[in-house]
């Protein structure tokens, strides 16, 4: 039931963003690049914070490999 | 008839005002964005960092936003306060954008940012996430509504002149919110916005850096700045292009002071780097120009031209000549409203009735209008050109100036190299009122190059303004910059409080880097060891 509703809310928003894209790319494609473009910039911002996360416990892994390898 | 002088303490005290508060807009609109995108990686990644991260920045997004909220009230009022008669003539165009705007500004984003506030432990993660992107999405939407209203100032569109009402009234509101400026303006502008969000978190994450405090919050605030600003910087060239191409149709004269053009030229033109524009002599003087480059810019090809000054007052001399019958026909109507005559007279000539109203300032009786004073009136529709000439170049280079940053920033970032780079960091402190310099740089552009007129093309300045005394005027100007100046300073002593004392934390950088083994892990043995300790 639970998957059923997400399903339908999805659906929704998937149409809902479809005649927004349909109306806006018509008659205000500038309002509608903003749109994606902004979607866009806060996504890649997001995934370059995350990405430091990852680059840093990459970093300390290898710190400690190399560690041990010395110990070793 | 107006004073001209009330006219001129009625700019400056406008002028004033509007750019003491564009000193908080952007950074609302940027930071916002910015927020959502913080909020966005503690809500998928769960750590502990990014909510601190969002917290903090989110105490000096409250700051900024108390005090552009209260600069701006002011701003509306003055419309009607110092601008009645240009609020009568297009009020019925102009309020509904202003009032949408309210509505934006005070419910919807208002309402979402106290949630925003209050909510982190009152909300779930997800709905907090949601909150916080209403925010942004509230803030720039409101920016959306004042925008549209002030594209209608620069060109105005799905308007028209009624006589009988004697006012402008609306009649195609897609119009107005669809016209290629409204859309370019605030696409331009929101993303002006967003670059200042990012020098901003950028400037004071290095500032951690060079001190060595919150370094884990710093360099993902900086790593998160940079990325996000080096996109908003491409996009705000990008759209300053498209502004400038779909602005100089609708207003040549704006374009010819941007380029400094008194003279019309054949294609290809060339552009002038630098110049220094003598208005009174109409021309320049020192001309550094770069061969074919205008026409390229302004028109997108090789045999593309624009009209110089001298080509737009001549156009201007017969506008005013072609206007004076409405003006006649209007002073008839407002004596015998539904004369048909005077009807028809106007339908003949109202596209041109701005023009004739502008040499109403020197011939009341226009149809007494000499040619020396039609002369007079076509002259004016030159703008101040020196200050838009010189604006639009600092507005352009300070671009070129952060995208360059923004792409080493990237790259240093990236590399996860910045902490090392001191000099570097440096540079980004001193960055921080750049996008602030260049918003204003831009309202300058628009604003002085939209002169003579309140609505280009339409209803000239002078007409525009109430007709209070210069005392009243002088007092009221002395009273805004004084109490504008203490909400800088208030703004400046909050802002400057919280970035000393930090990110609320226990002690530290990561209040969660005990239960992190792996950021635990990274701030003692990765790249940043030693650094972290703050
Ligand atoms: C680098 C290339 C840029 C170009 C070609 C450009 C072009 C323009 C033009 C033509 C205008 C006048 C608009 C009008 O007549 O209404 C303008 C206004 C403005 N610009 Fe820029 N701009 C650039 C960069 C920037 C940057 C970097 C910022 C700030 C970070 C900025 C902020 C503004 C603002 C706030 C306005 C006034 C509002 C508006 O009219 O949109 N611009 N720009």
């Amino acid at each position: 039931m639970k998957t059923l509703l997400l399903f339908v809310l999805f659906m929704l928003i998937a149409i809902l963003v479809i005649l927004l894209a349909i109306v806006l790319g018509d008659s205000g494609a500038w309002y509608f690049a903003w749109l994606v473009g902004t979607g866009m910039i806060v996504l890649i911002t997001a995934a370059g914070g995350a990405m430091l996360d990852a680059q840093d416990e990459h970093a300390a892994l290898e710190t400690e490999a190399g560690t041990n390898a010395k110990r070793a | 008839m107006h004073d001209i002088t009330v006219v001129d303490l009625s700019r400056w005290q406008f002028a004033i005002t509007v750019l003491y508060h564009f000193l908080f807009v952007p950074l609302t609109l940027g930071l916002s964005f910015m927020l959502a995108a913080m909020e966005t990686v503690y809500v998928t990644t769960g750590k502990q960092i990014y909510r601190e991260i969002a917290q903090f920045w989110g105490k000096l997004f409250l700051i900024n936003f108390a005090l552009g909220v209260a600069t701006g009230l002011t701003m509306e009022f003055e419309f009607g306060t110092n601008w009645s008669f240009y609020s009568s003539f297009v009020g019925d165009i102009f309020g509904a954008p202003l009032a949408i705007e309210g509505l934006m500004a005070f419910f919807l984003e208002a309402t979402f940012v106290g949630m925003m506030v209050f909510g982190w432990d009152r909300l779930k993660r997800g709905q907090h996430l949601a909150v916080t992107y209403m925010v942004a999405l509230g803030s720039n939407l409101s920016a959306l509504w004042i925008l549209i209203a002030n594209s209608f100032m620069q060109n105005p569109q799905g308007a028209t002149f009624n006589p009988a009402t004697m006012r402008m009234e609306l009649t195609s509101f897609t119009q107005l919110i669809f016209s290629h400026d409204a859309q370019a303006k605030f696409v331009h502008t929101s993303i002006a916005g967003y670059v200042t969000g990012a020098i901003f978190v950028a400037g004071i994450s290095a500032w951690y850096m060079l001190k060595g405090r919150h370094i884990e919050l710093a360099r993902r605030s900086f790593r998160m700045a940079v990325l996000f600003g080096v996109l908003s910087t491409a996009g705000v060239i990008t759209l300053g292009d498209a502004l400038g191409f779909v602005g100089g149709q609708a207003q040549p004269s704006k374009l010819a002071a941007m380029e400094g053009l008194w003279k019309s030229e054949a294609a290809p033109m060339p552009f002038n780097l630098v110049a220094f524009p003598s208005q009174k002599e109409q021309v320049n003087h020192d001309q550094l120009q770069i061969p074919y480059a205008l026409s390229l810019l302004v028109t997108h090809s090789m045999d593309g031209t624009v009209p110089g000054f001298d080509k737009l007052e001549q156009q201007a001399v017969g506008r005013i000549k072609n206007g004076i019958p409405a003006v006649e026909a209007l002073q008839t109507l407002a004596s015998k409203p539904g004369d048909a005559a005077a009807l028809a007279q106007f339908r003949a000539h109202e596209k041109d009735l701005g023009y004739g109203f502008l040499v109403q300032r020197y011939a009341e009786d226009v149809s007494k209008a000499t040619d020396a004073e039609i002369g007079t009136a076509a002259r004016d529709i030159i703008p101040e050109v020196a200050p838009i000439f010189w604006s639009f170049r600092a507005m352009v280079a300070m671009g070129l100036a952060m995208l360059a940053f923004f792409v080493l920033a990237v790259i240093f970032s990236l590399r996860n190299d910045i902490v090392r780079q001191r000099w570097f960091l440096k540079i980004a402190v001193w960055m921080i009122p750049v996008p602030f310099l260049a918003c204003e740089a831009g309202w300058l552009v628009a604003e002085l190059g939209r002169q003579p007129w309140t609505v280009y093309g339409v209803l000239p300045t002078w007409m525009s303004a109430s007709t209070h005394s210069v005392g009243y005027m002088i007092f009221s100007l002395v009273g805004f910059v004084g109490l504008y100046t203490v909400f800088i300073i208030a703004e400046m002593y909050l802002m400057l409080r919280a970035i000393r004392k930090g990110p609320d934390e226990p002690h530290g950088d990561d209040p969660d880097r005990d239960s992190d083994p792996m950021l635990n892990n990274s701030a003692k043995a990765g790249p940043f060891a030693g650094y972290a300790e703050g």
